[in-house]
């Protein structure tokens, strides 16, 4: 069905909004309504980005097109403060599932909404149009939305041509939503893990680090409060990953920085990921356990719930150390310190580019030469070296992406990456395997369970071993003469 | 798949037109898309809706599948409630059925399952049309007026339908002061499965023809309205079991 909405002139109530329409259109409005309207993203603006808007209103959860306001999907729920796909009413955890996979949906915006819904009629006085008014006491510019009768579609052009035209209305380019979060100081696409950084290839190394170092410091602070109030499983799941690439690069940079100084850091940050490494295991334990659960045989499915307690009941404890961890004044400090030691350098004589070419080819013909060393017969430790070395170059490429053009950056990364996953396939299924034999002894008094589990190692292990008979053809690729030659003509 | 209901009697003037006109309104105000299709060459619930009685090319077009029902459908004042209107052509529907070797009513209504009510709203009298309507419909909506000649429809109804619909008869413009009603209702209601719920005989329904709107709406607090709500839910309710 076809929706237009425009926008209300600054300060418009509805009595005002209808006034003015009826003097160009026979309208007859219905009852007024007046609601708060709770809307609704995830943290990062899953729902922003995909381009729909969740809101709450009158006790139902509706989702519409952010474009044109056109309802996609409502049931009834109630306003809840957190929204897993689990919670979701059927019609919209269909759609809103992919999207938001295992973040909840959070509360961005509370408005009192004023909604006066009118009528468009005829010379019969049949309903041949419908308008919508709305009007927020927060700010936000009221809203007209038109939508079509069905059968009756060339009425709308008219009332169109009202709004448009004769009252020169700006037809809406964002919903209400985004204005209210702007006026609340907020961001309506959330706040992203993402780098998004723009490199000077002519600027100092130390300067450019600089600027990567303090936006991944920003997303390590954003995601404290968030892992803190245990909100979902992906704000320490960013904080690590900002963590661990301010590590790679520290790495990566070491030279130029003074050894002492940056060795204290190194300590620190590598602590960090030490004291939140036990919540994280458990957090991947529990993502993956309904999948786990359904890919044992049916009558085996049961036995493996009590397993369930034991990782929460970890859980539990995890999280206790992780937020005494983050709350440390210890922490606060080494990130204010390490921000202020990392930007207040002294501008080095080696541009960032230089650098980066240098580390960049480095550590890819670390990689080749590693690689080719790996056979049949080489212990999967020689495997997981390698991806450690693979994340290494994947965060280098991050960083410094802008520094090259993106036809050379951009397949580079998918050949790792392909690597990389599969590496990746081959050593999670190790640490689940040995993951769920490390928890067995708390299951003694649970045979079946304990069973239920020996089935699970078993593909695990099979299925390493599938994983590890991938390995030479992903290699192959990524240590071809053509890659090679690209490496040495854009990073040597 | 669509829930199809059709409004029926063999006699005209019984509240055939009122019921589906109030029932499709209350489908819609619980929240299920619904479609009302006035088949009556009269016209009656097209009027009552405001809308323009035509369906381009005619009726035997629409039930030869030569013309796209979709295309056809028409919203209403209310949301959630549209309806495919009748055409004066409709009075020679039994020609554009007669000879066909499918039931052309049903393939009309099937591609339409995006309502979950589809309301019929049938001409009076026994016809190739009527067949057609038996044979589409999940369920028979059938009011009745207590008086001896219209009582006798159900039992004709029974005659002409072998399985097929649920067959939902319920008393119509009924007046609890009069003897004969009283007396008739609770002859029939012993004899035959009648739906509890009854519609009085009532000012308010007539008033339709004037407001031309769904007494559900402009009346909504009238005991006539009411009744229709309690007509609903029963109709519902039998559905399901």
């Amino acid at each position: 069905m076809t929706v237009v909405t425009h926008v209300l002139p600054e300060g418009a109530d509805l009595a005002a909004a209808r006034a003015s329409l009826g003097e160009h259109l026979s309208l007859r409005a219905g009852r007024a309504t007046s609601s708060i309207t709770t809307f609704y993203d995830t943290f990062d603006g899953r729902l922003h980005a995909a381009g729909v808007t969740l809101h709450h209103a009158g006790g139902k959860l509706v989702l519409t097109a952010r474009e044109d306001g056109a309802e996609l999907a409502a049931a009834e729920s109630t306003a809840a403060k957190r929204l897993f796909d689990r919670d979701l009413p059927d019609a919209l955890r269909e759609r809103l599932a992919p999207e938001i996979e295992m973040r909840a949906l959070l509360p961005v915006a509370r408005l009192r909404v004023q909604t006066l819904p009118v009528a468009v009629l005829n010379e019969d006085a049949k309903t041949v149009a419908r308008l919508t008014l709305a009007a927020s006491t927060t700010g936000a510019h009221g809203r007209v939305t038109a939508s079509a009768v069905r059968g009756y579609e060339r009425e709308l052009d008219r009332v169109v041509a009202v709004l448009a035209d004769t009252l020169a209305l700006p037809e809406a380019t964002v919903p209400l939503v985004d204005e209210a979060i702007v006026a609340a100081g907020g961001d309506p696409a959330g706040t992203s893990a993402k780098l998004n950084l723009a490199l000077n290839p002519e600027d100092p190394a130390n300067v450019a680090a600089a600027t990567v170092f303090t936006r991944l410091v920003e997303v390590i602070r954003e995601n404290v409060p968030g892992t803190f109030e245990d909100v979902d499983s992906e704000f320490l799941h960013d904080f690590r990953v900002a963590v661990r690439r301010t590590r790679s690069l520290q790495r990566q940079f070491k030279n130029i920085y003074p050894s002492e100084r940056l060795e204290h850091f190194r300590t620190e940050f590598k602590r960090l990921q030490a004291e939140t490494g036990d919540l994280r295991d458990m957090d991947v334990y529990l993502l993956d356990f309904d999948d786990l659960q359904a890919s044992l045989p049916e009558k085996m499915r049961a036995d493996l719930e009590p397993l369930r307690g034991v990782i929460e009941t970890r859980r539990a404890r995890a999280l206790t150390s992780t937020r005494r961890a983050l709350r440390a004044k210890r922490t606060t400090e080494a990130l204010a310190d390490w921000e202020q030691f990392v930007t207040s350098r002294r501008p080095a004589d080696r541009t960032v580019k230089d650098l980066a070419s240098h580390r960049i080819t480095r550590v890819y013909r670390k990689m080749v030469k590693e690689g080719s060393a790996i056979d049949d017969d080489s212990p999967a430790e020689a495997l997981h070296d390698l991806r450690k070395v693979g994340k290494e170059l994947r965060y280098l490429l991050e960083f410094f992406a802008s520094l090259y053009p993106p036809e050379v950056i951009k397949p580079f990364v998918k050949t790792l990456k392909g690597l990389q996953d599969q590496l990746g396939r081959f050593q999670d299924r190790e640490v689940q395997a040995n993951a769920l034999r490390e928890l067995a002894p708390a299951l003694k008094d649970a045979p079946h369970t304990v069973m239920a589990m020996g089935v699970l190692v078993e593909r695990f292990m099979q299925e390493e071993i599938a994983a590890r008979a991938e390995f030479a053809d992903r290699f192959e690729a990524f240590a071809s003469k053509a890659q090679r030659d690209i490496v040495k003509e854009h990073f040597g | 798949m669509s829930h199809v209901l059709a409004t029926y009697n063999i006699k005209g003037g019984v509240g055939k037109t009122s019921a589906a006109v109030n029932l499709a309104t209350l489908a819609a105000h619980g929240g299920a898309h619904t479609l009302l299709w006035d088949l009556d060459p009269q016209g009656a619930s097209t009027f009552l809706f405001r809308v323009k009685p035509k369906i381009k090319g005619g009726g035997a077009k629409l039930v030869r599948g030569k013309t796209d029902a979709d295309g056809q459908i028409k919203g209403t004042d209310t949301e959630g409630l549209d309806l495919l209107p009748a055409d004066f052509s409709y009075r020679h529907m039994d020609l554009a059925l007669d000879g066909a070797k499918t039931n052309r009513l049903n393939r009309v209504i099937k591609p339409l399952d995006e309502y979950e009510y589809v309301f019929l709203d049938c001409p009076p009298s026994i016809s190739l049309v009527s067949e057609n309507v038996f044979e589409a419909a999940d369920a028979l909506i059938v009011p009745i007026i207590p008086a001896t000649l219209s009582s006798r429809t159900l039992e004709q109804l029974h005659e002409v339908l072998s399985g097929g619909p649920k067959v939902l008869g319920f008393f119509s413009m009924a007046d609890r002061r009069k003897k004969l009603h009283r007396q008739i209702m609770d002859e029939l209601a012993g004899e035959h499965d009648v739906l509890k719920t009854i519609i009085p005989a009532s000012a308010d329904v007539e008033r339709m023809g004037s407001e031309r709107a769904a007494l559900v709406d402009f009346a909504p607090r009238s005991r006539a309205a009411l009744a229709y709500a309690d007509l609903w839910s029963e109709i519902r309710a039998r559905l399901t079991s």
